[in-house]
């Protein structure tokens, strides 16, 4: 066990290097920020000075030296836009983007769970297909136009919800509800197959055969084993949640990560990109990492087989 | 007297009344004999005004950075402005009065053989800690700033002298015409900070507390989020009448304009055409439009190479005849960006007015048959930024009807910026500056021989453009750059499409929304001006 959580740590430190280092140079071919923090038409001294100062003038390998190092020593440097730590910027959003995610993942797994199982049991019937409606809609409509349309309707023509910003429980129902929907729709489509490939087991054959009424069959033999898929996806999720509601926050103004590192890459902030990108995936790595030792814990034939 | 860049002659800029809302009524000679008599700044201290009262919000388009809190960081762009206008105070700034009006400096004065730079503090100008704004802060400011052309001006200016609590003088190692554009508008060094201050807290805390001498104080931030501010009633000029001005960022225009139409917002920045007509109609609401020192042109890359179709003047002509500016610009921007048919603003110092430009379609097809086009001509690529790809399609629709067949290119601006400035792109370039100066530092980049966006030059421009550089009497100056930019219009160096309009919203409490006060200014300000409907 020790060795083979050795060996999944080495894994993540890997992939944590790999990540850094992509990140690092795609964020480079997406242009020079000091040209983005000039107007056309500035002297060349002044870009020049500008890429001096954020070190943009060094060989790409000393820089990238310089970023590892100081991820190592936990400074990830100052953001080229607002000149500060961009780990102070990180952790003032943090909060914010925590709130968001955790509204939107209650909101989806309310919606998603209950009306997945409603669809598995009534396959075919009313339920499932309106469900069949919802998931569509919900992975397929842009999260800008569902945005945008809400706030057309409960801030322009109700006038019920603060069109954007934060600071009320007012503020966050339109972009939990927007970031929200699209994952409840995940989960639905999930929630339904699982039920429904749990339904067809034999066990649950045997619990019908006992004579168990319908609705134990359901909620506590089928659904309990169902759900554990749905929350392993979900807890992905949620991790994407807080990393990356780019449109919802940048449509909402709601100030969390999703809008820093929009805010980054428009600015070519390279700092705040890598920041984001490298944080957000030690987070899902990090995930990966609790539920694979889980996994070996519970079932000692994966940790045997690797 | 408005100032006489590079008369050499000695000429003094007095304190001229640029209280927006109340214009005083000396005469111009009257303020010349009170200034003499050193009591014009009596007339210029607060105005007895009411007490600051309520609040009005502002929905801004961008992230405000904390290091536009600090004047001495002031990057090559216009939106740091937005701010210092509120925090800070210049010695010298554009006001409504002009480009270069006297606000910390009383008077100032260029030394008859243009070496030297002498200002007086006004008597009676504070910071928000109370304490009176002196010569020292102002050598201070100049010394400890490093934005934009930090560089080039420090290059120039061979000392900064403080003799008493109230002159200053900047010495130049030569004489320098564009020294008060720089120190005035193109840079961030004429901005004033408390030095006792700065000194005591350092750079990173004043970003995070910033004193100034403008007219608001600073009361909270929080980054991507919104800034507080609250009336300084001290402020010199007069004290402000709106007590809070708070500035949200939301970076999504259709949520801005939500906003504004609820009364969440008082003012929305950037609402573009396709939003600002049903901003325009719905009632409550006023579209304002603030023409910003930003034209918009087509430049021929290709038009020193013998090769090129552009090579040939009259093609460039026809190009120039063949496009409707009018129509895109009501179609883009509701009419409201000018057509001014001139690649330098029209606030710019020694801007030249040439001839309106025209639409003619049947001349420019003549024009292309006479250079051997009758039936037009694959003009190869058409390069842009991204951002303005809706004005590329517009104009090439145009192109197309004359025979001109462009592929465009829509760059992403990074991209694009980068590729223009080293000279990478081809055929035709859809370009367009809204950087700080005067007309000479726009032909520098732009026409001049080793401009950083001149695919090449013309010995009659460069050799103007030479004799004006040394040139230091104003009014020789302004016939050279005249004369310049009369040949780059006569000779189709470009095509101009239009000076940028900026359109807003403004809600229905406000009173004075100081947009378009300051000839250029792409924001609210003299924002002591900025007023709430009684």
């Amino acid at each position: 066990m020790k060795q083979y959580i050795i060996r999944r740590a080495g894994y993540s430190l890997l992939s944590l290097f790999l990540l850094s280092l992509t990140i690092f140079l795609f964020v480079r071919v997406t242009g020079d920020p000091a040209s983005l923090l000039v107007e056309p038409g500035a002297s060349q001294d002044d870009i020049d000075n500008l890429r001096h100062q954020f070190g943009l003038d060094q060989p790409l390998w000393v820089q990238f030296w310089l970023f590892l190092r100081s991820f190592l020593t936990g400074d990830l440097g100052h953001s080229f836009y607002y000149r500060t730590p961009v780990l102070d910027l990180y952790f003032e959003r943090l909060p914010n983007s925590l709130l968001l995610a955790s509204v939107a993942m209650v909101l989806s797994l309310v919606i998603g769970i209950p009306s997945g199982v409603l669809a598995a049991v009534r396959v075919g019937g009313f339920w499932d297909n309106a469900g069949k409606v919802f998931t569509l809609l919900g992975l397929s409509l842009p999260s800008f136009f569902i945005g945008l349309v809400l706030i057309l309707f409960f801030t322009v023509y109700l006038g019920w919800l603060p069109s954007s910003g934060s600071g009320t429980a007012a503020h966050v129902v339109m972009p939990a509800f927007t970031l929200g929907w699209y994952f409840a729709a995940a989960h639905m489509r999930l929630t339904r197959s699982s039920m429904l490939e749990v339904l067809g087991s034999e066990y649950v054959k045997l619990a019908r055969l006992k004579g168990l009424p319908e609705a134990l069959v359901i909620g506590k033999h089928a659904f309990k084993n169902a759900l554990i898929p749905v929350i392993t996806l979900a807890g992905i999720n949620l991790v994407v949640m807080i990393n990356v509601a780019v449109v919802v926050e940048t449509v909402f103004a709601w100030p969390g990560i999703g809008r820093l590192l929009y805010e980054g890459i428009t600015f070519r902030d390279f700092p705040i990109v890598q920041t984001v990108v490298v944080l957000g995936g030690s987070m899902i790595i990090l995930v990966n990492l609790f539920v694979d030792i889980l996994y070996a814990m519970i079932d000692p034939r994966i940790r045997l087989e690797s | 007297m408005r100032m006489k860049t590079g008369s050499g002659s000695f000429e003094q800029q007095t304190s001229k009344p640029v209280n927006g809302t109340a214009p005083s009524e000396l005469t111009r000679r009257g303020v010349l004999a009170l200034s003499a008599l050193g009591i014009a700044a009596i007339g210029q201290g607060p105005a007895l005004a009411a007490t600051p009262e309520g609040q009005l919000t502002w929905a801004v388009h961008v992230s405000l950075a904390p290091t536009w809190f600090d004047p001495a960081e002031t990057p090559g762009i216009i939106t740091p402005f937005l701010l210092l206008y509120a925090l800070h105070d210049a010695m010298v700034k554009p006001m409504p009065g002009g480009s270069a009006e006297s606000c910390l400096a009383d008077s100032w004065k260029m030394a008859p053989d243009g070496l030297s730079y002498q200002f007086t503090v006004r008597t009676g100008a504070k910071f928000h800690n109370g304490e009176p704004v002196t010569a020292e802060d102002v050598k201070f400011s100049f010394e400890r700033y490093r934005g934009t052309s930090a560089a080039m001006m420090k290059e120039r200016v061979a000392a900064v002298e403080a003799p008493d609590a109230r002159t200053v003088r900047f010495v130049l190692k030569e004489p320098w015409p564009d020294f008060l554009t720089f120190y005035s508008s193109a840079t961030g060094a004429g901005w004033i900070v408390p030095k006792k201050y700065v000194e005591k807290v350092g750079d990173e805390e004043f970003k995070k507390a910033p004193i100034g001498a403008g007219p608001y104080r600073f009361v909270s931030f929080t980054p991507g989020v919104e800034l507080v501010l609250e009336a300084f009633e001290d402020y010199w000029r007069k004290a402000p009448t709106v007590k809070r001005l708070v500035f949200k960022v939301i970076p999504e225009e259709g949520t801005r304009l939500a906003a504004l139409t609820r009364s969440e917002v008082d003012i929305a920045y950037s609402i573009r055409g396709e939003l600002a007509e049903p901003l325009r109609k719905t009632p409550g609401l006023t579209l304002k439009a603030v023409v910003i020192q930003a034209p918009f042109w087509l430049y021929f890359a290709d038009q020193w190479d013998a090769k090129s179709p552009w090579y040939d003047q009259r093609v460039r002509e026809a190009l120039r005849l063949a496009i409707d500016y009018k129509s895109v610009s009501e179609a883009l921007t509701l009419g409201f960006s000018p057509i001014t048919n001139s690649i330098i603003p029209d606030n710019f110092e020694f801007y030249w007015k040439p001839p309106p430009a025209v639409y003619d379609p049947a001349k420019a097809k003549t024009l292309l048959a006479a250079a051997g086009h009758p039936n037009g001509f694959d003009a190869g690529d058409y390069y842009c930024d991204g951002s303005y790809s809706n004005v590329a399609e517009a104009i090439i629709n145009y192109l197309q009807e004359a025979g001109i067949r462009v592929k465009m290119r829509p760059l992403e601006r990074a991209a694009f910026t980068s590729s223009y400035s080293q000279k990478k792109l081809k055929n035709l370039i859809q370009g367009g500056s809204g950087a700080f100066g005067n007309t000479a530092t726009r032909l520098a980049a732009f026409a001049a021989k080793g401009g950083a966006y001149a695919y090449g030059s013309y010995p009659e421009i460069d050799e103007l453009f030479a004799k004006q550089e040394a040139e230091i009497d104003e009014a020789k100056r302004t016939e050279l750059l005249h004369r310049a930019q009369q040949f780059i219009h006569e000779r189709s160096v470009y095509a101009p499409i239009w000076q940028l309009a900026f359109l807003n919203g403004v809600g229905k409490r406000v009173g004075e929304s100081g947009l378009g006060l300051i000839k250029g200014h792409a924001y609210s300000a003299p924002y002591e001006d900025v007023t709430i409907k009684k």
